[in-house]
């Protein structure tokens, strides 16, 4: 999936005109839709991670909504 | 955490994947990338990777961001704001150039890899998050067309069928090439708002004099919080997260291509920036006019107020930059909301799959921008505060999206040699505090006023 950094770029590979023909020859195998519907794993948090990012997904909320509520009351 | 391992190349030893017609097509843009490179053709090189950087500050130098920096030159002159916009867009250019890396790096959309990553409850926040902002977005993106329209007697139906025709038109050549160059000609005409700068003839000491930050503008604490927050508001914003990760593994590009990507994301930072600049010096004419037509989507207000100070041609070349600014914007923005639609719905997202094989990235595309155009059509519709509320709520919106941005640059299982260097990651955080901070201050600020628990 990653980490193919740099591979089939650059002087270090054939000449490209050498597969002009082939419909693929120039992707990575991570570039390949088979490849990029694989789902990647899943990453493990640490708890204080999860409520971090729960503190500020329920601030940003609380502020949406002031803006909302706002934006709202300035139509009157 | 697990390290994912390094796939190899296509040909290797390990038997290819099946193939796609996507495949087949992004294979065809590598092939023209490999050969300029094989053979150190160098400006080649450059205009073949060119593409998500500039789109994605040139679709943020939109409508409702051209109209705020020409506000602020209006209503504040030019000090302060002349040296903010660069500093600003180098923010921006911190946060896009990491959603470039790990676009190539992963050949991967923002959207699909924070579902997966993190869960799928923080990608569909994220995709909520972005489709509200861009609905508002794209309303905004519509009136400015009929603004800039409106100073040319016409109405908000060929605003409409304009907007409607190029999403139709961009989407019809089932290429991803095709639509970057497209929509990048398109984008050129950003510079307009350069040309309406020179036909206002500032004085060139004023410019240069401005450059120290000073007078830092006056007025009251909210109008200053609303300022703050709608002018972060126009430079970076969710939908370019979506948009630039996306288009970067869409267009095919490889961590052999980041170099380029830094070029292309850095000349897409500082064209905004000297446009933008353009929009403001192109406003601040109006400054000794007692800021007069600042209420720019009342009719064609802008345009026409800058017609009475400044002459015909510089009102009818702002009034045509805000046709293009609307234009650009509701193409990139109608993208960035399709992909992460396809994303999230876990099915082909490519500008290089056919509609019949990415209907959901097709229906969302043009989907989205006629539910927006429906919304200008509406009589009586709230088109002036929806316009100015625009880039406040993404303000407000985006820290959310930026912290897992940074948290996918710095997913070494993911990107491996390519991870965040510290100095990004200091950056990239006093952006989120900053942009957190300005969005959340004004929220608040301004809600309670509303509810009478402050003075205004």
């Amino acid at each position: 999936m990653t980490a193919d950094a740099g591979q089939g770029s650059g002087r270090g590979e054939p000449d490209p005109q050498e597969h002009a023909d082939e419909p693929v020859g120039h992707l990575q195998r991570g570039q390949f839709v088979a490849e990029t519907s694989r789902p990647v794993p899943r990453a493990a948090l640490s708890t204080r991670a999860i409520a971090g990012l729960w503190a500020l997904r329920v601030f940003v909320v609380l502020v949406s909504l002031m803006v909302i509520y706002t934006f709202i009351d300035q139509l009157r | 955490m697990t390290r994912i391992p390094p796939s190899p190349p296509a040909r290797g030893p390990a038997p290819d994947p099946p193939l796609t017609g996507e495949d087949a097509a992004r294979s065809r843009d590598r092939a023209r990338v490999h050969h300029a490179r094989w053979h150190g053709r160098r400006w080649q090189l450059l205009w073949l990777l060119a593409g998500p950087g500039i789109l994605v500050m040139m679709g943020e130098n939109d409508g409702p961001s051209m109209i705020a920096y020409a506000s602020d030159g209006a209503q504040y002159g030019l000090g302060f704001f002349v040296p903010l916009i660069p500093v600003l867009f180098a923010l921006a250019y911190v946060c896009q150039e990491m959603c470039m890396r790990v676009g190539a790096v992963t050949h991967r959309g923002y959207g699909g890899l924070v579902l997966q990553r993190y869960g799928r409850a923080w990608g569909w926040f994220g995709a909520g998050d972005l489709i509200l902002t861009n609905l508002v977005t794209l309303v905004a993106e519509f009136v400015s067309i009929r603004v800039g329209l409106a100073y040319f007697h016409l109405g908000a139906g060929v605003a409409v069928a304009l907007g409607l025709a190029l999403v139709v038109f961009t989407l019809s050549g089932g290429r991803y090439w095709r639509w970057e160059r497209i929509v990048l000609g398109l984008a050129l005409f950003n510079g307009l708002f350069l040309l309406a700068a020179i036909l206002v003839r500032p004085h060139p000491g004023a410019v240069v004099s401005s450059l120290d930050f000073l007078p830092f503008p006056g007025g009251s604490v909210d109008t200053l919080l609303l300022l703050l927050a709608s002018t972060v508001g126009a430079t970076v914003t969710p939908w370019m997260i979506f948009f630039q990760q996306s288009a970067s593994a869409d267009k095919g590009m490889t961590a052999g291509d980041v170099r380029h990507g830094r070029y292309d994301t850095a000349a897409g930072a500082v064209l905004a920036a000297v446009f933008g600049i353009g929009a403001l010096i192109a406003g601040a004419a109006l400054l000794t006019h007692g800021g007069s037509g600042i209420e720019g989507f009342a009719g064609a207000g802008f345009p026409e107020a800058l017609k009475h100070v400044a002459g015909s041609a510089a009102g009818a070349v702002f009034a045509l930059g805000l046709i293009e600014a609307g234009a650009v914007a509701i193409l990139t923005i109608c993208a960035s909301t399709a992909y992460a639609a396809g994303e999230c719905a876990g099915v082909s997202r490519s500008f290089n799959s056919s509609p019949r094989n990415a209907a959901v990235f097709y229906a969302a595309n043009l989907g989205v921008a006629l539910l927006a155009a429906v919304v200008i059509l509406i009589p009586g519709a709230p088109l002036l505060s929806i316009a100015l509320n625009a880039n406040v709520l993404a303000t407000v919106l985006l820290p959310v999206s930026l912290v897992f941005m940074v948290m996918l640059a710095n997913d070494t299982a993911l990107m491996g040699q390519w991870v965040n260097k510290r100095s990004t990651n200091v950056i990239g955080i006093t952006v989120i505090v900053f942009v957190g901070v300005s969005g959340a201050a004004y929220g608040i600020v301004s809600f309670l006023q509303v509810v009478h628990l402050i003075n205004s």
